[in-house]
């Protein structure tokens, strides 16, 4: 990785009441050298590594278990990928489908974070031969 | 230690690999690599012949670009990596879309690595993500 330049995505639960504003304002008070541009799902945040690294962990106090981040490999407002410059946004789909997911995680570490325990893992079964052949047989 | 998760660009995964203290081997750190590179040696993408040579020691010839093409920027992360996380179970837009191929490949790479590797449903509802949560810890947790 890099140890130059970081560029982060910070993505808010839906279930979490932290918005994209508030982080963003956050992030600015901190006073850091960082670049923040707020995003419908939270903000793009972008910077030296250790500085992005050390504002993530300050960010995250905010609601540890509903702010989520991942590194971006562009910069923001690249003009391979920024809408501004009609880029192409390949992993929008991702990120969307992973954001309507996130409420779920959030329990998921609320619950881990009070020592449940998980429950026995459901492996797929194969499909037996003779319902295979049911469903390949014509009427 | 270094975690491949699976899919590699995977919010969730690299959240909770790296919350766990562990460094997360993502398709995004390794793409940031090649566009950060001071030379741009074929722009826009810095797709060069040695990424179709590093493919190939992967995937034959005779398998389609698409896959050939992943497997140059995951491959070198799956002998990279010390352990992995793989998410199974997942809905078609989830993850890198419209390749399976590519996906059995990357599972059989690591299993050949012998590495520590968690297997995890893709989760449906509160229940099942509490799981992935919890046995996502256990895991990582363990790993020294």
């Amino acid at each position: 990785m890099s140890s130059e330049r970081e560029t982060r995505l910070i993505v808010i639960s839906p279930a979490s009441d932290i918005t994209p504003d508030q982080v963003t304002r956050t992030i600015h008070t901190m006073g850091k050298s960082v670049t923040v541009k707020e995003a419908c799902y939270g903000a793009v945040l972008e910077g030296p590594r250790d500085t992005v690294l050390w504002v993530v962990s300050e960010i995250r106090k905010l609601d540890p278990n509903g702010i989520f981040t991942k590194v971006r490999a562009y910069q923001a407002g690249d003009p391979r990928r920024c809408r501004a410059h009609h880029g192409t946004r390949p992993g929008f789909a991702q990120l969307e489908q992973e954001w309507n997911d996130l409420w779920k995680i959030q329990y998921g570490l609320n619950c881990a974070d009070r020592g449940d325990k998980a429950s026995e893992r459901k492996v797929r079964e194969k499909l037996p031969v003779d319902i295979f052949k049911k469903i390949c047989e014509v009427k | 230690m270094k975690v491949f998760i699976d899919p590699p660009n995977s919010l969730i995964l690299f959240d909770l690999v790296e919350r766990s203290g562990h460094e997360p081997l993502s398709s995004m750190a390794a793409i940031q690599e090649k566009i950060d590179k001071t030379e741009i040696d074929m722009p826009p993408m810095n797709v060069t012949l040695e990424d179709v040579m590093k493919g190939l020691k992967y995937a034959g010839i005779e398998v389609p670009s698409g896959i050939r093409g992943r497997l140059a920027v995951w491959g070198p992360m799956i002998e990279e990596a010390e352990a992995a996380v793989i998410m199974e179970d997942c809905p078609y837009s989830f993850g890198c879309v419209g390749c399976h191929r590519t996906n059995l490949m990357v599972r059989y790479l690591l299993k050949r690595r012998k590495i520590p590797i968690l297997d995890v449903n893709y989760p449906n509802d509160e229940e099942e993500a509490k799981d992935l949560v919890v046995r996502m810890r256990e895991f990582l947790g363990g790993l020294k």
